[in-house]
């Protein structure tokens, strides 16, 4: 692979309003999003030649958002799918402006989460759920058509055989909560959650209570990539790429066979390779969390928290603030908002730039950071981020 | 008028398809087929097209005949139905279960009659088969 540490950088991030209930199109989302991410790097919609999203068909097109910028783009992409899109499309991005193929990229993530399409699920047909899925004959028929669900099974398992408890699991969810304290704009703002609160909630899926999944919202985001050389020309600080890993698959989607193996397993040896570091670096993290335990995983994968310390190191507070890795501090998506993983790359972007120097939700140290996103068991792709 | 009496089945039943047809064919007469791959012996749960270890296209279907136990590799209790048909089968179990005589095989089932106290990962279980309409039956779990 060609060497492209510190040569991309993200200039470029901007959102929606965030809401239960939207009341507009997910274009019109997207249009505001796109708006915010070009007003914060400060050019011209027309300097952007490509845009790229993802979704689950509950979105509008790259080509209809740069039509209704007053663009007309060289390249226009748009994928199915969920978490680590965003680091994978980031790649893409990458790759496009390396071939000269195009200069600036607009990369967004624009559903109503709540008021449409609900990841959640409800109102889908059963026959559709046993032919979208990878084996879906085979775990359907026994209601397993949640989330919940699938990464439960990988969660039981794991948490049963590294000695993790429910209260590790409150850990990632306390430690959260507490961050959307700090951010107005959370869902989950004004609403702080204890432990002992937490351990008397019951599970609606084992090992898995509500505060263990993640929030349904409608919003949209964006983020810009371009060159390290344009990013001079933008007003915002850059956060500079120094590497990237995308989605690694594991066999099965959705039918587990080896529940000890992940996707992002694979994922951090070429991340860190790529970006000439080492987890032991990291200053703050955006980890992918469609639930609590996906957090512990993660950590673990990454090499973040050794193998068998994981709970131990939840617990001693090191995902807060002022702790060793201080971590989705938005409150990600367990407390603030949903867009499949995208609100956390906006959040660490703007930790990594200092953004909020001078107010307690800055980071303290905020010189490296590392951002995951989590497809599911099967697919996972990171990225590392330096000021 | 004809009264209809008859209770219908109100969960989703399992699709037969190109590639997994026979093993629901089987489980219509209370049998468990496996498919195999013979270029590199491996045992392919859930079927598919080709094998997913080799790419392989040799593949055949292998009885297993009636008596499968197996033990619990992992499982979740589910409190709340997350498909229409469920509501009256919470707390449902739902468990990934490795076969005794095929480790390597894991088949996905409910564990009919258990409760959360009752499981741990190895736990014994047998297979049995579930008439769920007059030509349909569904592979299934008991605790041994």
């Amino acid at each position: 692979m060609n060497q492209i540490r510190d040569k991309y950088a993200i200039v470029g991030v901007g959102e929606s309003k965030r809401s239960k209930n939207s009341g507009t199109t997910p274009l019109h989302l997207a249009l505001d999003a796109a708006r915010a991410a070009i007003a914060d790097a400060g050019i011209d919609a027309k300097e952007i030649d490509g845009f790229m999203s993802y979704c689950e068909n509950d979105s509008c097109s790259p080509h209809q958002l740069a039509t209704y910028l007053g663009v007309r783009p060289n390249y226009v992409k748009e994928i199915l799918g969920g978490g680590s899109s965003t680091e994978m499309l980031i790649a893409d991005a990458v790759g496009l402006i390396e071939t000269g193929q195009a200069k600036t990229v607009l990369i967004y993530r624009s559903m109503n989460g709540r008021s449409g399409v609900r990841m959640g699920g409800g109102g889908w047909s059963s026959d559709l759920l046993q032919s979208a899925f990878e084996g879906g004959s085979h775990i359907i028929p026994y209601g397993a058509a949640s989330p919940s669900q699938w990464f439960g099974l990988f969660a039981t398992r794991h948490m049963k055989q590294n000695g993790l408890t429910q209260e590790h699991l409150g850990h990632v969810c306390t430690s959260f909560y507490e961050h959307a304290q700090r951010n107005p704009n959370a869902f989950f703002y004004g609403k702080p959650l204890t432990m002992e609160d937490y351990l008397k909630t019951a599970q609606l899926s084992s090992p898995f209570t509500k505060h263990d999944f993640c929030l349904e919202s409608d919003e949209a985001n964006a983020i810009i990539v371009t060159s390290a050389e344009r990013a001079k020309d933008c007003q915002s600080k850059p956060a500079y790429i120094m590497g990237m890993a995308a989605r690694r698959a594991v066999s099965h989607a959705h039918y587990w066979k080896n529940i000890d193996e992940v996707a992002s397993d694979y994922v951090a040896k070429p991340l860190y390779e790529a970006a000439g570091v080492g987890p032991q670096d990291i200053d703050i993290a955006s980890i992918y969390d469609c639930f609590s335990w996906v957090v512990l995983r993660q950590l673990e994968a990454y090499g973040l928290a050794p193998k068998g310390e994981v709970g131990d190191f939840v617990a001693a507070g090191n995902l807060k603030i002022d702790g060793q890795l201080p971590t989705n501090l938005a409150g990600g998506m367990l407390s603030e908002g949903y867009t499949h993983g995208m609100n956390n790359v906006l959040e660490i972007v703007r930790q990594v730039r200092g953004e909020y120097e001078g107010t307690e939700r800055q980071a303290k140290k905020h010189d490296i950071a590392i951002c995951t996103g989590w497809a599911g068991p099967d697919m996972a792709g990171a990225m590392i981020l330096r000021k | 008028m004809i009264e209809e009496t008859k209770v219908e089945y109100a969960k989703p039943i399992p699709l037969k398809t190109i590639d997994n047809a026979p093993y629901w064919d089987a489980a219509d007469r209370h049998e468990l087929v496996l498919q195999k791959c013979t270029s590199c012996n491996t045992y392919a749960h859930p079927p598919g097209p080709a094998c997913a270890h080799c790419g392989s296209q040799e593949l055949v279907w292998e009885n297993q005949g009636t008596d499968i136990s197996g033990t619990i590799y992992t499982y979740v209790v589910s409190y709340r139905p997350f498909l229409p048909g469920f509501e009256n089968d919470v707390p449902l179990v739902i468990a990934v279960v490795e076969l005794d005589h095929l480790p390597d095989v894991k088949i996905i089932g409910n564990v009919l009659g258990a409760t959360a106290e009752q499981l741990d990962i190895g736990t014994p279980v047998k297979m049995v088969w579930q008439d769920i309409t007059e030509d349909r039956a569904l592979p299934q779990w008991t605790l041994a």
